[in-house]
């Protein structure tokens, strides 16, 4: 692990232990209503400072904490046009599949690739501290994986062009 | 599988079934397989009007008028002889065959008529690198649109012929995926020494292709390969025809594999996430386990 990925993910780390204090909040506003009041915004005094942890320009994480939800949206580092389009695909990929992830968001925040969505019925169900080490765990993995999709292709494509042009 | 095969293998197999059984005295039957290729290419094998002792090939290419300016028609006649036919409704070319004179070296024959399209090429090439050749320069270059809005333009020059092959992305991805294979494709002459120049651009034609009606737009590349004597002269040219008629679609196939490769790695890597995330999830104790014998298993607290 490079010397500044560590602190970061250390800090992530701690936030996110911070933040994930929730409680069973029923809306206050609308009767009988029980919502992640991170995503309702309806009364202020609910909401927490938001938090952003960053690396560098380009990787960053946004925490937004609430009474009853936490909401965590990660930027991954995109160097170039490729990296791009296999990170977009990746997300793609994985929010097409949010009902199995449980604590996936189905779009990201503005300016983010991922965005995680926490609330309090999550928290019951399942443990804090794995949750918090499934985010990092993800955190780790994606920039690892991206890397290395890019390099198959360009080890495909190099493979490809020799053969073609050895052949004349 | 790195380069694809210039034949049709579903073609050869299915005259070879032909031809096995007619040698072996079998009872003859109508025949009726239509097969597709690349470049929108569609083979019809059939039986004439019921005479099931007679086999046609024909093969329908939609820029098939492109090439016969360029002497296909000859080409196809020196290759295949007296094997062409009247050719049947709606196709370019047909070939017959008949299965009461099947030619001692029929498994040559197989081979050649698997080469069709290949051949249906050849011409354009073969008069381009004569040209070259003899150094006759000032010859119009050739144009054969051989896929809706994809062209391919052959230019000689008295010391190299250039084949300008223009493709469309179809996806934005394609697009940055095609870019990296072509990266390499430029830089591929360091791995061979004989390997012709390839030049790639991106949106706008190549210089050649200035003045002409070249499309221009985001999702198209130009691709130019530069061959030199040695890839022209009688013995290399062959092998140069093969791989380049081809290039196109090795390009667009090894983008395509390359997609689902990626695919592939990013199910397995959902996958695990997905199952470190379940470890979150503590484990309901009050499933009911059996013991090995049959029993259920009641964990006392």
């Amino acid at each position: 692990m490079s010397s500044t990925l560590k602190p970061y993910l250390t800090a992530v780390r701690h936030t996110l232990f911070a933040a994930m204090c929730v409680d069973n909040f029923s809306s206050q506003v609308i009767e009988r209503h029980n919502k992640p009041e991170v995503e309702v915004r309806a009364s202020k005094e609910l909401l927490l400072t938001p938090v952003i942890i960053s690396r560098n320009e380009k990787e960053k994480v946004l925490i937004e904490a609430s009474v009853n939800s936490i909401r965590i949206s990660i930027a991954i580092k995109q160097a170039d046009e490729i990296e791009k389009i296999l990170c977009h695909k990746f997300m793609r990929f994985m929010m097409m599949r949010a009902e199995n992830f449980i604590i996936l968001r189905r779009t990201a925040m503005p300016g983010y690739d991922i965005s995680f969505l926490i609330t309090n019925f999550h928290t019951e169900q399942m443990y804090k501290h794995k949750l918090v080490e499934f985010v990092l765990h993800f955190m780790e993995e994606i920039d690892k994986e991206i890397s290395e999709m890019k390099l198959a292709v360009n080890a495909r494509a190099r493979i490809c062009s020799e053969e073609f042009l050895k052949r004349f | 599988m790195i380069l694809l095969e210039i034949n049709n293998q579903i073609v050869e197999d299915t005259l070879t079934v032909k031809f096995k059984n007619a040698l072996a005295g079998h009872k003859l039957e109508v025949t009726d397989v239509r097969i597709a290729d690349f470049d929108g290419a569609l083979f019809h094998i059939s039986s004439p009007k019921n005479d099931k002792s007679k086999i046609i090939i024909s093969i329908c290419l939609k820029f098939y008028k492109d090439l016969q300016q360029h002497g296909s028609d000859q080409l196809l006649k020196d290759i295949y002889g007296s094997f062409i036919t009247d050719t049947e409704d709606g196709y370019s070319v047909s070939l017959q065959v008949d299965l009461e004179k099947i030619p001692k070296n029929w498994e040559e024959l197989v081979k050649k008529i698997g080469l069709l399209k290949r051949n249906c090429f050849a011409a354009v090439f073969n008069k381009y690198f004569d040209f070259q050749e003899r150094g006759e320069e000032g010859h119009q270059r050739a144009v054969i649109n051989y896929r809706n809005d994809e062209t391919m333009y052959v230019e000689a020059k008295s010391d190299r012929v250039t084949v300008v092959f223009s493709t469309i992305f179809k996806e934005e991805d394609d697009i940055i995926i095609g870019k990296v294979f072509m990266q390499e494709f430029k830089e591929g002459r360091r791995a061979s020494q004989t390997a012709p120049q390839v030049l790639f651009t991106h949106k706008d034609p190549p210089l050649e292709l200035l003045n002409t009606n070249a499309r221009i737009g985001d999702n198209i590349g130009y691709i130019t390969f530069i061959l030199f004597p040695r890839h022209t002269n009688r013995v290399a040219r062959d092998n140069t025809i093969n791989l380049i008629h081809t290039f196109r679609n090795y390009l667009h196939y090894h983008i395509k594999c390359s997609k689902v490769y990626i695919h592939s790695r990013m199910r397995a890597k959902t996958s695990e996430f997905l199952k470190v995330l379940n470890r979150a999830r503590p484990e309901s104790k009050n499933t009911e386990k059996k013991t090995i014998t049959g029993r259920t298993f009641i964990r006392r607290e």
